[in-house]
């Protein structure tokens, strides 16, 4: 884990703290896609965030949203002491974003099954427009089970939409339910440029994310560990929606600090 | 509706247009023309609404055009979260009114359509009763950066009415009672009433409702409301508009039950009591 990933998690623990309530083992998955999005990937700026030609990063997966509003804080997009008002009445910080109150989120999320389909409408727009910006979108596996997910993959398909990019954070949770098999079988054969990879290898994903598929939509199937990050997340399911108490806290930051040390 | 929509897409680029496998024939041309921006998109509406946000949200303003049920009903959370959360803009045109399609059975019947879309705060609802009430609705909200759902029908009024968006149309003044009426069933009323000492206003602005127009001409204590909807559509903004009065309510309206008949609208009208004789017999009563 680097550095930047480990204080992302800290600082999403943090939030959780102050604001109450969490998705926490849903965001530690997908933190390493989020970090080489915003690191490495993603043409943006915070002083540029209505610009035409700007990349797009729609997150469809909406519990991974303190983990990019943590992220936006960080990379400047709004004052980071904001994020200690996660959840209050008239705060801008909340477990799922609204774009008409913080610059730099995309979307709206909040229901599953929405944000691909906006996202491709979003790079068929950039078709029409000759734009050059590509569109990331992050879903869930779990949200693969929506039918609009189908929808719209055999749209951008059809439309060739090779200026989207689809990432799943593979975080097994199909397994648990309505398991339709291999996703990257499944996206090949709707006409999508496939690969998979270890979603928590930031050199693996960023390969993946930037590979040019031309003539076709791009995935990346990321297998992910839900609460990777903290031996206590990937363990204890309790985590999958509540906030830590100021001793929990204490106990997570060491943990998220100590993960992948050797200790 | 097909003259405004090309204008539409001849004078602005920044405009994309979504068939859903209907109007494709009436727009052959400009699908050759202008590909990309003119689209049978095909059968997926839930999809297809939120690639329209998508569009949306990249600046440009997209039209969807199909049937009623369809868009209203099965895709009324991405109405919902894809335009009205976001706060993006876009047009959504319909065919079939309450049973247009009055041979398909309950599932192409849609007199709930102006009802649910109510309770989308900010959706503009236009319920144009000919062709030229369209043109001008459409002119006045295609590009107001909100969402607007335009209500057609292939039973037009005879009675051509200027209208204008959010203003209701006083087309006649009396003293027994105020009838208000919307889109469609224009003719009828007017046949019912033509000889009734009545108000008569006419509604093609759903939402947002005109209520100043209704208090500005409420006549006596009783409003009448004839609805091409389920029954007691606007019953709320009545009451809301006359607020501080003492007013009874009545109308008639598509009943609240599972249509099961076939037939024409026409049959399915008379049956129903929606054409002008049914319509002024029951403002007889009520005004007596």
């Amino acid at each position: 884990m680097t550095d930047a990933a480990r204080n992302l998690r800290i600082s999403v623990l943090e939030m959780a703290y102050h604001g109450g309530d969490a998705n926490l083992q849903s965001v530690f998955s997908s933190i390493e896609i989020l970090r080489v999005l915003y690191d490495r990937v993603l043409k943006i700026s915070p002083g540029a965030v209505d610009s035409p030609e700007r990349d797009y990063f729609v997150l469809s997966k909406g519990q991974s949203t303190m983990g990019l509003l943590a992220l936006l804080a960080e990379k400047g997009y709004f004052p980071g002491d904001e994020l200690r008002t996660a959840c209050q009445y008239n705060s801008r910080i909340s477990m799922q974003a609204d774009r008409t109150k913080i610059p730099g989120v995309e979307i709206s999320a909040g229901s599953l099954g929405h944000g691909f389909p906006i996202a491709a409408g979003i790079a068929y727009a950039g078709k029409i427009k000759g734009r050059s910006g590509q569109v990331y979108v992050l879903a869930g596996d779990g949200e693969m089970n929506e039918g609009t997910m189908w929808e719209a993959a055999l749209f951008a398909a059809g439309e060739k939409l090779d200026n989207l990019t689809l990432i799943v954070d593979d975080n097994a949770s199909l397994r648990e339910m309505l398991d339709i098999g291999k996703l990257d079988e499944k996206l090949e054969k709707f006409g999508f440029s496939t690969v998979c990879v270890d979603g928590h290898d930031e050199e693996e994903l960023s390969r993946a994310i930037k590979r040019v598929h031309i003539g076709k939509p791009g995935a990346v199937i990321a297998r992910t560990r839900r609460g990777w990050g903290s031996h206590i997340l990937l363990e204890d399911r309790s985590w999958f929606h509540r906030a830590p108490n100021q001793k929990e806290l204490v106990r997570l930051i060491e943990d998220v600090k100590s993960f992948g040390m050797g200790g | 509706m097909k003259k405004s929509v090309s204008r539409m897409i001849t004078d602005y680029k920044d405009t994309v247009f979504f068939l859903i496998d209907i109007g494709a024939y009436a727009f052959r041309d400009f699908l050759g023309e202008y590909p990309g921006r003119v689209k049978n998109i095909g059968i997926f509406e839930p999809g297809t609404i939120g690639i329209a946000a998508g569009v949306a949200l990249a600046g440009m303003i997209p039209t969807v055009y199909g049937i009623s049920p369809f868009i209203v009903q099965r895709s009324l959370e991405q109405l919902k979260l894809d335009f009205i959360y976001q706060g993006v803009g876009g047009n959504f045109i319909t065919t079939g009114a309450a049973y247009d399609f009055s041979t398909l059975g309950y599932s192409h019947y849609c007199a709930e359509d102006v009802a649910t879309l109510k309770t989308l705060p900010g959706m503009e609802i236009l319920v144009p009763g000919t062709q030229g009430q369209f043109e001008a609705l459409f002119g006045a909200c295609a590009r107001d950066g909100r969402a607007s759902y335009f209500r057609m029908t292939d039973h037009c009024n005879k009675t051509e009415v200027d209208v204008e968006f959010g203003k209701a149309s006083v087309l006649k003044r009396g003293r027994k009672a105020t009838v208000i009426t919307f889109a469609e069933m224009l003719d009828a009323v007017v046949g019912a009433c033509s000889d009734l000492d009545v108000t008569v206003l006419y509604y093609t602005t759903a939402e947002p409702f005109d209520y100043g127009t209704l208090r500005d001409n409420l006549v006596g204590d009783r409003v009448f409301v004839c609805e091409p909807f389920y029954e007691g559509t606007f019953y709320q903004d009545v009451l809301k508009a006359v607020s501080g009065y003492a007013v009874r309510i009545a109308g008639v309206g598509v009943p609240r039950e599972v249509l099961r008949t076939y037939g024409t609208k026409k049959d399915k009208d008379l049956n129903l009591g929606l054409m002008a004789e049914g319509i002024r017999a029951r403002i007889l009563e009520f005004i007596s």
